[in-house]
Order: C-alpha cells, then structure tokens, then sequence
C-alpha cells in the first residue's frame, strides 16, 4: 500500500508541477456544472450508499459521512 | 481533440473580454474558493434488488438538501434522507431471511449539516452527522481544510472525520455492539487547461470494534479494521460537440482482504432547450475477503476463526449501466430523472477467478429530483 500511496502523490505532484497555469480569462469551461466533481451532492450521496452497501467496502470520496446499519 | 482545443483558444479572447466586465465573473473563476451561489433540491429515489427467482430489499427515500451562503465568507450545508426499506436481505450465502424469504420492514433516518468559513487562501469547514435505525445509530464530526493557489487553478484538502456507531439488534443483546473509526483524506484538485479538471484524493480509515452482520448465520468478523482507497477523477470538456466526458477510477485496499477497482464513466451531452443527456457506465471488480469461505459449508472454516457467508465479502464483478436526462429553467429552477441498472456475477471479477456457488445479483434505481439555484 506505501508504494501505491508513493505512486499516486508522485502522479498528483508531477501533474501539478507542469500544466500552464489557467487563466482567469479561460474559465468559462469550466465553469460548467458537468465539469464539477459531485455537482449533483444528492445524487453522489445516494450512488456512494448503494455501493456502500452491496460492495465490500468505500471510501475515496470524502470523510464524515457516517456510518448505517446496511453494511 | 486538436481542433476542439483550437475553437477553445479562438473563443477565449471573447470571453477575456468579457469576464473583465465587473459581475458576470464564472463561477469556475471562483470554483476553487467559495460558492456565489446555494441550491436546495429535493429527491425521491426508488430502489430495488433481486436474485434468480426471488426479489430482495426495497427502499423508498425522499431526500433534501440545501447549500446556502451567508454573512458574506461563510456557508451552510445540509441534507436529510429518510430511507423506508422493505424485503428480505440473504441469511446465509443466497439464502434469504424469514421463512418465507418475506423479510422485514425497517426505516432509516440520517442528517447531515456543515458549516464552512471562507478566507482569502484557505477555508475551514466543520460538519456533523447522525443516523438512526431501529437497531442501528451512526454519530460523526468532521473537519476539512482547503488551501488553494493565488490563481485558484490547485486546490489541496485535508479531511479528519470521527464516528461512533452503535449496533443493537432487535433479538439480542450484544456484549460489545459499538464500533469506533477515523478517517483521514488529502486530496488535489489542478486545473490542467481551460478544458481539463482532475482530482485525486487518497483516503484512510482505521476503526475497531464490531464488525460482524448480527443477521448473518456464523457471521464473526474481525475487531479491526484499515481500508485505503485512492480515487481520481478526469473531467474534459469538449466546447464541440458541447459535451463534457467524466473519468474516474478508484483502488481500494482492505484489510479484510480483497482488493477492488472501480471504473467509471460518463459522457454528458447538452442538448438544446437547456436539456443535458448523461449515459454512464461502471465496472467494478474485487477480490473475497480472507473470512469469506464458499458454500455450500464453509470449506476451510475452522472454529474460533472469523468467518462470513456475506455474497457482499465474495469475489465478483459488477456492472452499472446508467441514463440521466436534465433540464435547468431560466429562473434557476431545475429537474431531473435517471434510471440505473446494476448487476453482480462471480464470473465477471478481473484480475482473478469469481467465488464459486454465488446467484447473481441486480438491482435497479429510479431517482427524480427538482432544485432551484438562489
């Protein structure tokens, strides 16, 4: 699991560290709500419970949650 | 992709032009920083699920949830989901409970509520949940922490959350029916050009207590547990077709046993009359979990070991085929239907074989919602 956690900070630095910066001007696509993460709070709520409760386990998404008795 | 980025570069000096007017600043300007604006919606879901030759749970819920900005730095954010759940969930392996396979009937109610302070670079928020069954109660808190770059294209965040759970079934008395976990997240979300998002975040929960199903035949799990999980999500927008695909892929390591790797995609298509189409689809693998012995006895059980008949803790893959359609009015009001079809088989699991003996498993969901943007 270290070499995994070591892998995905390496991606996330190096991806970081060579894009151009947006500029303030160039924000109008993404501005859409399509290109938001969990732009519908609702809907990943109840998607994240369903799988929570068929699958084995979750996580990735967020903290704080709280648990249920369906898992 | 060349020419789609070409138009994107052409169409800039337009909106340069225009987002140097006072006001009408995007909210994708601000989208690292706080929201201009608050929402409430209202769902109802639909639910069901089955196995060959006999249905299982199903579950009514009407949810709400509202995000409200307030005194100028500071927001408010809250949702409420009453579950009514009906139906007969497996005892042992595919086996249903009660007699009959009819089952029971159980409610769940559950709130949340956040509330976050904005600065300049940074903000700070703090939320609390709370849900409530019968046999079942769920407490947290929660922390985040975001810090975002002066030009608001990277954004860091730092989660800790506590819950205490409380476990009580019905029939019996536990000695011990409380479970105890933290969990953490870091996370980064980077701007990679004014057509591309990602967003990686790894999380980490540790928790002890009980574990095991109390409604389960010979259901003993262990009293810890660690899970790791790593998800990244891709959004790139393309200006023609005007349409916006979504990636993602989450790994998940338990120590339960059992690796996953989920899949996900969505193609979001506007159409004309302020109206967006959304097919998606998922794949989702995992491995059993070390307790998790095949039926139709448990081989290789051993008495005093942890052992479970849980289909839910088997190796299989699954699939989700979904369809969205939304419409958002002028005024800010919006709607929305989907339709969602989810199935399990043991011989669809990647990277290894699929527990033997295990029925195959679908459900569908049905979920409308109205919002209104204030």
């Amino acid at each position: 699991m270290r070499r995994i956690l070591i892998v995905a900070l390496a991606i996330a630095c190096a991806g970081c560290a060579t894009v151009t910066p947006v500029k303030p001007w160039e924000k109008g696509e993404l501005a859409r709500p399509s290109m938001q993460f969990d732009n519908d709070r609702l809907e990943a709520k109840y998607t994240e419970h369903i799988y929570q409760s068929k699958e084995m386990a979750s996580g990735g998404h967020g903290v704080g949650g709280g648990g249920c008795g369906c898992n | 992709m060349a020419a789609t980025e070409a138009k994107s570069a052409a169409i800039n000096p337009l909106l340069a032009a225009a987002l140097a007017l006072p006001g009408i600043l995007p909210a994708a300007a601000l989208a690292q920083s706080m929201p201009d604006q608050g929402i409430f919606s209202v769902n109802y879901l639909d639910y069901r699920d089955w196995q060959p030759g006999a249905d299982r749970m199903s579950v009514k819920s009407p949810s709400f949830y509202v995000l409200a900005p307030f005194a100028d730095k500071w927001t408010f954010e809250g949702s409420v989901v009453y579950d009514a759940m009906s139906g007969a969930s497996p005892l042992y392996f595919n086996t249903l409970s009660g007699a009959s396979g009819t089952g029971i009937t159980e409610y769940r109610t559950a709130g949340d509520a956040k509330v976050t302070r904005y600065f300049d670079r940074y903000s700070i928020g703090v939320g609390g949940a709370y849900s409530h069954e019968r046999d079942y109660i769920s407490r947290a808190g929660s922390l985040d922490v975001r810090w975002w770059t002066a030009d608001h294209n990277t954004t860091f965040a730092f989660g800790f959350a506590g819950n205490a759970d409380y476990i009580h079934p019905a029939d019996r008395e536990l000695d011990n029916g409380r479970r105890h976990t933290l969990d953490f997240l870091a996370g980064v979300t980077q701007n990679l050009s004014p057509v591309d998002i990602v967003q990686s975040n790894i999380t980490y929960s540790t928790g002890h207590g009980y574990y095991s199903d109390p409604y389960k035949l010979l259901d003993t799990r262990p009293d810890e547990r660690r899970i790791w999980a790593w998800l990244t999500r891709y959004n790139h927008r393309f200006v023609q077709p005007d349409a916006t695909l979504q990636l993602g892929y989450r790994y998940l390591n338990d120590s339960f046993g059992g690796d996953s790797h989920a899949f996900d995609v969505a193609w979001v298509q506007s159409l004309p009359g302020n109206v967006t189409l959304t097919p998606s689809f998922r794949y989702y693998t995992q491995g059993a979990a070390d307790f998790f012995f095949g039926p139709p006895f448990p081989q290789g059980f051993q008495f005093g070991q942890s052992f479970t008949a849980d289909t839910r803790l088997s190796a299989f893959g699954a699939m989700t085929a979904g369809i969205k359609v939304a419409k958002v009015f002028a005024d800010g009001w919006g709607i929305n239907l989907s339709f969602d079809f989810y199935r399990q088989r043991s011989g669809w699991r990647a990277f290894g074989a699929g527990s033997d003996g295990i029925e195959a498993f679908s459900a569908r969901w049905i979920n409308a919602g109205v919002s209104k943007a204030f």
